[in-house]
């Protein structure tokens, strides 16, 4: 089947919560994924994410807003009218029937005929490796094979989407790196437009071609693993696509194209600044941890640090400097030959001007 | 009752109801059923209540209020009320504390039990027969055992003792629950931090239990007044109760109007119980039984001497149990009770020769409204708990009114509007079974409800998703899932079918007899021994459709079934 577009305009959650009132869940959002795209939505606990894809599957309905699978404008039909394939992160196997029955049950809905159920089936479960189930029952299994039928639950009526909530919150860690591979080799197989919705940062970068960043309701940056990390456009998305550290600078000129900041009693250029910094200001500008250089030498051009913590991770060394105007993470790779640094050591600290973010959001 | 749906806006919730066009007709046949069967008869006797001659008018109150012997009725109901809600509370309180406190055995807790579970699968009467046999006039103990010729058996203290015996056991299943929810290490907890064992109970077990013990009551409270059977056989003429009165104004002076005046009166306590169960009580439990089941440590709440005490009382009480029910047995097989000690078939052969239409009358009631009682508990509890639509809560509390009513009220009710055309459904079976239907549907309707809460929302979403409609789904996955509740509503339905009397007296004719009806004619002829027949007969059927049904929700388990006990519970 050939793969199809997915593509949310404008919509618009509220629920009335019975405490709370009315919660608006989802604001605004509007997203275009590609024919046979992987695309994540990721984002903190409660902003909107599952609400997000429970609309694109039909399970709520927006308030305001279209939403079109393929060309067609599915806003209107239920979830049973549109072809979807959906993974909870609960799994929701129906307890009651068998593997086999669990997988069969969407072909039979159909009104296929047995030996065709018989076929295609056996056909998902081997894809999935499960072929020596088919008679167990959801509780005989281990949490990966839950997962594994509820993956094949889903593909075997050939959805024009996959649809996946969370589904490897519930494995452990050794686990979801491996199922997330299968998930993501299943959905090239079958090239098939995928929508996946997580909040671990590793693995949305680790399975999708997108990323669409959500905070409070809204969609705040789309775009690959890559980058959201090298180009976040906002102080959220950079905090949340790995670590980052937030410093105060204190902005002393503006000129065309550059602007000068003094952070650590240091003078940084940048070049390409955003619009609306005034000189004698102070912003907040954010470093990444593993673009600040640490060395034994402490002369020359380099700030200077004091080793206040130190964490040890075996391929790299987190360390915690006291710096002259604040404090900065900074991690040091390969240990194994750099050697690390003891707390109270005085390190060296290069900080070049192209590692520091200017971002909207979070000014000062 | 806590929502497995969220809440959507009215207008959401009216467009999606509309677009689901199964559901809606679902909604509008239980809505009729309930407007028929439940509403509108009760809204009948009350209007019957305060009208006279097509005018509002509280004349037929007042005249009630006014009438001595009538106000000696009500005070006697809530005086019977009360005590046995103490005595019912303290005995169940006893025996809960006993089955979850001492480390019983297997056999001994199965022993309590069985004992226990008795009462509430027994026809009416039963416990009002066995006092006859053993306290009144020509009684076992006190003319036999005691001498004694002079005293009499009716009156308030046997009536009491003979409803407590009948009712503690749902006081029992009540507090059992709550006081098996109390993590025991907070006993022991109390108890390291140096309290005595009668302080740890006083200010830990005692505080944390008061809410289960305050519905226990209630629950009491509102049974013995409801009960028509016990009184009208034990309290005699100098101890009028309510609902008997209520059924000699209609049976014995034709006189409608005053019957439904009289079972009003008797609704207002019944009500104001079930608005304190629903919004006092309900309330406080939760908190309370969320708690996690206790690890299993050793006990130390309990001294050994204390142990032995409790066991000792639960015995004893048990052992009486135990004893009426031979001694009906024994009433049932010998000439004449209390005279001629010989042994004889001859009360079988009446009852199942003059008795046989009754029997066969209350088996085809009963297997009839068996499957519609489960169909329509399974039904209610779905829509109820799972969609939402407009007038989800008021049809959750219409569907359980009948059932937290007393039974005199739905029979006057029932008679009252069933009694002419185009409604002519009285001396009909279809009165009868619907009776039973809405009147003891919701005990399944709340297992279904327990079920459902306890089956993620997303397995049905799952279905729906693989391209299931609504019925589909229902059937193929919520139906199976469900299973157990059905079992529990018919299995209910079925036993309160064999011995409920107190609504359906009001509806038998001669097409249609019910045995529980036969009992009660014949030990107003004195017939005892063919009575005790009866009721032997009839705890025998209850015991083997249990037993089937148990072994069947064992078949099905799922995930949040109840155990049978914990259904008759209430
Ligand atoms: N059915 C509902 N009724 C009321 N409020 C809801 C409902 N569903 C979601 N919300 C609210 O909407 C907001 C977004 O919820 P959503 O489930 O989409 O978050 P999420 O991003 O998936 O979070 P998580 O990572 O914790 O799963 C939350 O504030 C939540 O409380
Ligand atoms: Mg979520």
């Amino acid at each position: 089947m050939e793969a199809v577009r997915i593509r949310l305009e404008q919509i618009h959650k509220t629920f009335l919560h019975r405490i709370k009132g009315e919660v608006t869940a989802v604001k605004n959002v509007s997203l275009e994924v590609e024919p046979g795209e992987f695309l994540t939505l990721l984002g903190p606990s409660g902003c909107g994410k599952t609400t997000t894809l429970r609309m694109i599957a039909g399970f709520e309905r927006p308030d305001r807003g279209r939403i079109f699978i393929g060309e067609e404008d599915v806003t209107d039909l239920m979830a049973n009218r549109r072809n979807i394939g959906f993974v909870f992160q609960n799994y929701a196997l129906f307890p009651h029937l068998s593997v086999f029955e669990n997988v069969a049950y969407g072909l039979k809905v159909q009104g296929k005929n047995s030996a065709d159920i018989d076929r295609e089936v056996a056909k998902v479960l081997e894809l999935v490796g499960l072929t020596a189930y088919e008679r167990q029952f959801p509780h005989q299994l281990s949490g990966g094979e839950q997962q594994r039928v509820a993956l094949a639950r889903a593909v075997v009526i050939e959805p024009r989407v996959l649809l996946f909530d969370e589904p490897l919150s519930n494995l452990d860690a050794k686990l979801r790196v491996y199922m997330r591979g299968e998930i993501r080799r299943l959905q090239k197989a079958l090239a098939i437009t995928a929508v996946y919705v997580t909040h671990d940062q590793e693995e949305a970068m680790a399975i999708s071609d997108h990323i669409a960043v959500m905070n409070e309701g809204r969609i705040v940056q789309i775009g690959t693993a890559e980058e959201l990390y090298l180009r976040p456009e906002d102080a959220f998305v950079a905090q949340f696509i790995g670590r980052i550290n937030a410093l105060p600078a204190k902005v002393l000129t503006v000129a065309d194209g550059t602007v000068t900041l003094s952070l650590f009693g240091r003078d940084f250029r940048l070049t390409a600044p955003p619009d609306g910094l005034a000189a004698g200001r102070m912003i907040q500008v954010f470093i990444r941890p593993e673009a600040v250089t640490l060395t034994r030498e402490t002369g020359g051009d380099l700030l200077r640090g004091i080793v206040v913590e130190r964490t040890f991770l075996g391929e790299k060394a987190d360390y915690l400097l006291e710096m002259d105007g604040g404090r900065l993470s900074a991690t040091a790779y390969d240990p194994l030959r750099h050697g690390t640094f003891a707390v109270g050591e005085t390190v060296g600290v290069g900080i070049e001007s192209g590692i520091i973010h200017i971002l909207k959001g979070e000014e000062e | 009752m806590p929502d497995a749906v969220a809440a959507l806006n009215p207008s959401d919730r009216l467009r999606k109801t509309l677009r689901d066009p199964l559901l809606l007709s679902i909604l509008i046949i239980l809505w009729a059923l309930l407007a028929l069967f439940i509403v509108y008869p009760l809204a009948s006797l009350l209007i019957r209540t305060f009208t006279d001659e097509g005018k509002f008018s509280l004349a037929g109150v007042w005249g009630i209020l006014a009438d001595p012997m009538q106000r000696q009725a009500l005070w006697n109901s809530l005086l019977l009320g009360t005590l046995v809600g103490l005595c019912g509370t303290v005995l169940g309180f006893l025996f809960a504390y006993t089955a979850v406190r001492t480390n019983l055995s297997k056999g001994w807790a199965f022993f309590l039990d069985a004992a226990v579970i008795l009462p509430l699968i027994s026809p009416p009467f039963t416990t009002a027969i066995a006092m006859i046999f053993s306290f009144g006039p020509r009684g076992l103990i006190t003319y036999d055992l005691l001498g004694l010729t002079s005293v009499s058996v009716y009156g308030l203290p046997s009536t009491l003792f003979s409803e407590t015996i009948t009712f503690f056991p749902i006081a029992y299943l009540t507090l059992k629950a709550i006081l098996a929810g109390i993590d025991p290490t907070v006993e022991d907890m109390a108890f390291s931090l140096g309290s005595s064992r009668w302080r740890v109970f006083r200010t830990v077990t005692l505080p944390l239990a008061v809410p289960g013990i305050a519905n226990a009551f209630l629950l009491l409270f509102a049974a013995s007044l409801a009960d028509f059977a016990t009184p009208l056989i034990l309290a005699g003429n100098s101890f009028p109760v309510l609902p008997t009165q209520a059924y000699l104004q209609i049976t014995g002076m034709f006189d409608l109007k005053g019957g439904a005046v009289l079972s009003f009166v008797l609704l207002v306590p019944a009500f104001a119980v079930f608005l304190l169960q629903r919004f006092w009580v309900s309330r406080k439990y939760y908190v309370m039984i969320t708690g996690k089941a206790g690890a299993k440590t050793e006990i130390k709440s309990v001294r050994p001497w204390m142990r032995h005490l409790l066991l000792a009382v639960c015995l004893l009480i048990s052992v009486s149990i135990l004893y009426f029910y031979v001694l009906l047995f024994y009433a049932s097989i010998v000439k004449a009770f209390g005279a001629d000690f010989t042994i004889t078939w001859k009360h079988y052969h009446v009852v199942f020769t003059e008795g046989l239409q009754a029997i066969r009358d209350t088996l085809i009631i009963a297997g009839i409204g068996m499957p519609l009682g489960g169909i329509y508990s399974v039904v209610v509890g779905y829509v109820v708990c799972k969609k939402d639509f407009v007038s989800r809560r008021t049809m959750e509390i219409v569907s359980m009114i009948n059932y937290s009513l007393p039974g005199t009220i739905v029979g006057i009710a029932y008679l009252l509007v069933f009694n002419d055309p185009p409604l002519m459904l009285a001396g009909t079976a279809t009165i009868i079974i619907a009776c039973y239907v809405f009147r003891y549907g919701p005990t399944g309707i709340r297992t279904t409800v327990a079920i459902l809460q306890q089956i993620d929302p997303s397995i049905e979403e799952a279905s729906s998703s693989l391209g299931a409609n609504s019925g589909t789904t229902f059937r193929r996955i919520t139906l199976p899932l469900i299973l157990p509740a059905f079992f529990a509503g018919l299995g209910v339905v079925f036993i309160r079918s064999m011995t409920a009397i107190s609504a359906t007296i009001f509806l038998i004719s001669i097409n249609w007899t019910l045995i529980t009806v036969r009992i009660l004619e014949k030990m107003t002829e004195l017939e005892l021994g063919v009575a005790a027949a009866f009721s032997i007969l009839v705890v025998l059927i209850v015991f083997i459709v249990i037993g089937a049904i148990s072994l069947f929700l064992r078949l099905f388990r799922q995930p949040g079934a109840p155990d049978m006990a914990n259904i008759l519970g209430g």
